[in-house]
């Protein structure tokens, strides 16, 4: 606490207007004129080097802003500051793209829904929506009827927009064309088997070489933030299932830890127990698909189909429990859907005993293959700072030397009390992120082992009001999910809908640092890294 | 010189453990499912969700509240009222209970919302259907 | 072991004695070359199915199982498909380039596929320089390779068609150098003439460690050759999609898949020639019973068994291992297999010199 005095001041010292408002997690409103004043002291001067999240609002009367959650790595403190511009129809907000590297991606993000300018910013296209999409929908005030069914192709913009503010306050717009006239482009995606979904890279290539990529998103995107706003929020639970479809327990789970730490609700022991035991088994599952494709990507299908084969143990135990393979419906607010299977305990130590060998047969084909370690060690080096600053969290931010796992950062649910090891290696390329996932799943295995037995007995389902209201405020959780920190920020007016819901995702900043990862690699080496980064594209597109 | 050799073998002998599990992996046992072919013997398990149904219509009181829990509106609930010939108020009568499994999402807010356990999920999977209107369906049996 | 040239001599005479010597070879041609494109379809469905099931063995699958009995009659219901489906024509490609590539791409597997000889008598190209022949036969599949790169219009294939060039081009060293080992040994450039001097033993037991080195380069090498994984670069389906043949449909790209297959069963059967005997019956000096038995076997099926045990080998190697990246392989070539042929040619050349052979 005495850390948020000191930064209190600090705040104070640059802006006297900047206010601390108290409601939910409490943050600080900065007024937009010394906003990026702020800022520059909060990264530089107070070590604030990760954004966790940049979530874009229409505060309504109050204009349209941003919420900004940092963290500094080094100590671990967090602090969420905010600011808006009254101007709603011009709203203008400085830029931190430079100060956070994984601000790019999402201040594109807040333009495209919010229509909020960011001065400053190199490349202000949309990052979802068309090209010639009117209005922003995320806003309040925006009118459905603008957009109807649009049966045209899409015209793309080569070029890119960015916006200078001049001294008497009017803005100028300055194009950038994205490639010059003879460069070799290819498009890999939307169609593509190695982008895992429809994400498409526009890639500049000289021979075999890359020299530029440009990422398109926002094919599969659907707009789950905007239909959160008018769900109650026992129905915004089923959202998140869809969003990263191979951390669908953890989404779910991080969601249901916000709403229930609005509601200043406390889940019992044995609930505790089982989400824990569900998000490692996801994970373990997460991870036996990500060795699988890669493998694939890379050409050894054998691994693939192990992979498979062993991936399938774990949805079965998951089906017996939840009902469901993929969409599990499992975690409710205040609680689990059901309670664990009388089959469960038995069915998850005889996988355990079945997936330690198993591990070493990948090791044996894949990880010890020369071509594969040709192909993974040293290629698509991604820097500490680089990932920090990208917010690069999960395996990849831990490749790359950097102790991001929320489990040990923030720990939640039965983390504080398991013991187990956070696996961090140095490398950051292409090999290092793959062990470390290789490595987790033994570490999630050992978890399970520690819980598995010691089931406390207790209710599955807490008492709720069938009619849940948060109060007014705002919070943010997050979640160690199956690639990177996995965060819901829920603002509430006090309504049975929430006023926003933001979902921090796991897969934007991995794309967000293609570019710098990818940039003189070979074309095989593109989809090496684009496998060993672990995006899926429902979590990408929200 | 030597590194090279040395890399030569080294390389040969990793390709050559990878042959070797994946030589173990031609005689194992095969696992593909031989569906349809083994529809008599593929039980799901008892907590699948493949649609909604209610098996005994008398216990739904029409109340309508798992129609209001569905995000996606896939439930849509016909109802008349009723005077109770003995006590003489009137009360809502189900007429019928439509169900669209094409927008269904399997959330489970209906079946919680249910304060008699009308409905709930069963595991029937084959859903394939060459229009989508055949996908709403009548729960009620009138 | 029966000689077929007895049965051909005898259709030779029958025929010239109704109609005149040139006719005669002619309606044999003809009558040859049906027989030579029959034998080439059958070879490339057995190798489809034959690449189906393996690799579902390895995969823990089962493969095709639905059409006919294991699946058998799969294949040729996929030729069928195949064949009623429409050639697309891309807008702004080169028409002519584009319909003709993949009829080169065939005839040169065609033709590389004539001079392998199946047993005793059943040599349909075979002549002094035949090794020389069937190397400079197969390389003119990569014109049509490169071809269908170029005139797709597409920067896919044409990315395909440049690894595609580069690499076989390179491969095409390796695999002459290793053949070049065993010609040293034979001193004779013919097939049938290899293998009869493989009577008191296949070529991989009597060069012994050269023999073996040249085997094993030979193996690399040619499953390269044939863009078979972990060599399949020009088609790497997760980096370019379909490489070279991204843009060609129904029989056209058939054409392209069928050569794909038979240049595999080339590989392996002239691996199978000049290694291990080709159709020649497993022979130990000096055990004239187990000869005699061996003897027994027909020719052919020696030759097929080999050949097929070879194409299982290269199956096995390409359903195991991740795909290389292009300058691997040209590293791989150009700094292993290159360097360790050259020096495996000299070894050779001792091992025949100083008559360190059996």
């Amino acid at each position: 606490m005495d850390n948020k005095i000191d930064i209190k001041a600090r705040i104070a010292a640059i802006d006297p207007a900047a206010v601390w408002s108290d409601a939910g997690d409490g943050m600080f409103r900065i007024p937009v004129s010394s906003f990026r004043e702020t800022a520059e002291m909060l990264r530089k001067e107070a070590g604030f080097d990760f954004l966790r999240s940049l979530t874009g609002m229409d505060w309504g009367e109050e204009g349209l802003g941003c919420v900004y959650h940092l963290e500094n790595t080094s100590t671990g403190g967090t602090i969420t500051v905010s600011t808006a511009d009254k101007d709603r129809e011009n709203a203008a907000l400085p830029s931190v793209q430079d100060l956070w590297k994984g601000a790019n991606f999402n201040e594109r993000e807040a333009y495209d829904f919010f229509g909020i300018k960011f001065i400053g910013h190199p490349d202000l296209r949309r990052l979802f929506l068309r090209d010639d999409w009117k209005g922003h929908p995320l806003r309040k005030d925006y009118d459905m009827a603008l957009n109807p069914l649009n049966m045209k192709n899409e015209v793309s913009d080569d070029d890119a927009p960015s916006y200078e503010m001049t001294p008497d306050g009017s803005y100028i717009l300055k194009r950038h064309p994205l490639f010059e006239e003879e460069e070799y482009v290819i498009n890999i995606g939307p169609q593509h088997p190695a982008t895992h979904g429809v994400l498409r890279f526009q890639v500049s290539l000289e021979g075999e070489t890359i020299k530029k990529i440009d990422a398109h998103c926002g094919y599969i995107h659907r707009g789950i933030e905007k239909l959160c706003e008018s769900s109650t929020y026992p129905q915004t639970l089923g959202f998140t299932d869809r969003l990263d479809y191979l951390g669908a327990m953890q989404n779910r789970h991080a969601l249901c830890m916000c709403i229930e730490k609005a509601m200043g609700l406390e889940v019992s022991e044995r609930i505790q127990y089982i989400r824990t035991i569900m998000d490692e088994l996801q994970r373990i599952d997460s991870h036996l698909l990500f060795t699988s494709c890669l493998a694939q990507d890379m050409g050894a299908l054998e691994v693939f189909f192990l992979g498979f084969r062993d991936r399938e143990k774990v949805l079965d135990i998951l089906e017996e429990t939840t009902g469901g393979r993929l969409i599990q419906t499992y975690n409710t607010i205040g609680g689990v859907q059901a309670d664990i299977h009388p089959d469960f305990v038995r069915k998850v130590k005889e996988f355990i005993s079945y997936m330690r060998p198993k591990l070493k047969e990948y090791h044996e084909i894949f990880t010890g293959n020369v071509i594969a370690r040709e192909r993974l060690i040293g290629t698509g080096k991604l820097s500490r700072e680089d990932a920090i600053s990208f917010g690069a969290t999960g395996g990849t931010g831990r490749a790359s030397g950097w102790a991001c796992d929320v489990r040990k950062r923030h720990p939640y649910a039965m983390y504080g009390k398991v013991d187990f090891e956070e696996i961090v290696l140095g490398n950051g390329d292409c090999f290092d992120r793959y062990m470390v996932r290789m490595k987790e799943i033994e570490q999630s295995m050992n978890i399970i082992a520690q819980l598995i037995d010691n089931i406390p007995e207790g209710e599955y389902q807490m008492k709720v009001k069938p009619l849940i209201k948060l109060p007014e405020g705002s919070w943010y959780s997050a979640v160690e999910g199956s690639r990177g920190e996995f965060g819901v920020f829920i603002e509430s007016r006090g309504d049975r809908y929430p006023y926003r819901v933001k979902f921090r995702s796991t897969g934007l900043p991995l794309v967000s640092c293609v570019d710098t990862i990818a940039r003189n690699v070979k074309i095989a080496d593109l989809i090496a890294i684009g496998g060993t980064l672990d995006y899926v594209i429902p979590d990408i597109d929200r | 010189m030597v590194g090279y050799i040395k890399g030569i073998f080294r390389g040969l002998g990793s390709l050559l453990t990878g042959m070797k599990v994946t030589f173990k992996e031609f005689f194992t046992r095969k696992i593909t499912e031989q569906y349809p072919e083994n529809r008599a013997v593929l039980k799901m398990h008892d907590r699948f969700c493949g649609e909604l149904v209610m098996p005994d219509e008398s216990k739904c009181i029409a109340c309508g509240l798992c129609q209001m829990a569905c995000p996606n509106s896939t439930i849509k609930i016909t109802t008349e009222p009723v005077t109770d010939p003995e006590t003489g108020k009137t009360r809502k009568r189900l007429v019928k209970y439509e169900y669209d499994l094409g927008s269904c999402m399997f959330c489970h807010l209906c079946v919680n919302a249910c304060p008699h356990d009308a409905i709930r999920f069963s595991t029937e999977f084959e859903h394939a259907v060459f229009t989508r209107s055949k996908l709403v369906k009548i729960l009620n049996k009138q | 072991m029966f000689d077929f040239g007895i049965v051909t001599n005898w259709i030779h005479t029958q025929l010239a004695s109704v109609m005149s010597e040139s006719l005669a070879i002619f309606l044999e041609c003809v009558i040859i070359g049906v027989c030579l494109l029959l034998l080439y379809v059958v070879i490339a469905i057995i190798m489809i199915y034959m690449e189906r099931k393996v690799c579902a063995a390895f995969q823990c699958r089962l493969g095709p199982t639905r059409v006919g009995p294991w699946g058998s009659i799969q294949v040729i219901c996929d030729v069928f498909k195949m064949l009623t489906k429409e050639i697309i024509t891309i807008r702004h490609s080169d028409r002519f380039l584009y319909n003709l590539a993949p009829y080169i791409v065939i005839i040169a597997s065609v033709t590389a596929f004539a001079c392998i000889p199946v047993s005793r008598g059943l040599e349909i190209l075979d002549f002094n320089v035949g090794v020389l022949f069937f190397m400079a036969a197969s390389s003119i599949g990569i014109i049509g390779i490169l071809l269908a790169g170029w005139s797709s219009n597409s920067k896919f294939s044409l990315i395909g068609a440049m690894r595609s060039g580069a690499q076989m081009i390179s491969y095409e060293l390796s695999v002459g150098l290793s053949i070049l080992t065993i010609v040293v040994l034979t001193d004779t450039m013919q097939f049938s003439e290899i293998v009869m001097r493989q009577a008191d033993g296949w070529f991989i037991f009597k060069g012994h460690i050269p023999a073996v080195i040249a085997f094993i380069i030979y193996l690399i090498a040619g499953n390269a050759e044939v863009n078979r994984g972990p060599f399949d670069l020009p088609e790497a389906e997760s980096e370019l999609t379909a490489g070279y043949h991204t843009e060609y449909s129904g029989m056209h790209f058939g054409l392209f898949y069928v050569a794909e297959f038979v240049n595999l069963f080339i590989i392996s059967s002239v691996a199978a020639t000049i290694f291990l005997g080709g159709w020649m019956p497993l022979h130990i000096p000096g055990l004239d019973g187990f000869n005699a038995v061996m003897d027994a076997i027909p020719g052919f099926i020696w030759f097929f068994a080999k050949a097929f045990f070879i194409v299982w080998l290269l199956m096995w190697i390409k359903w195991t291992f991740p795909r290389l990246r292009i300058d691997q392989i040209l590293t791989l070539e150009w700094k292993y297999l290159v360097p360790i042929g050259l020096v495996n040619l000299l070894l050779m050349v001792i091992v025949v010199v100083f008559k360190l052979h059996f």
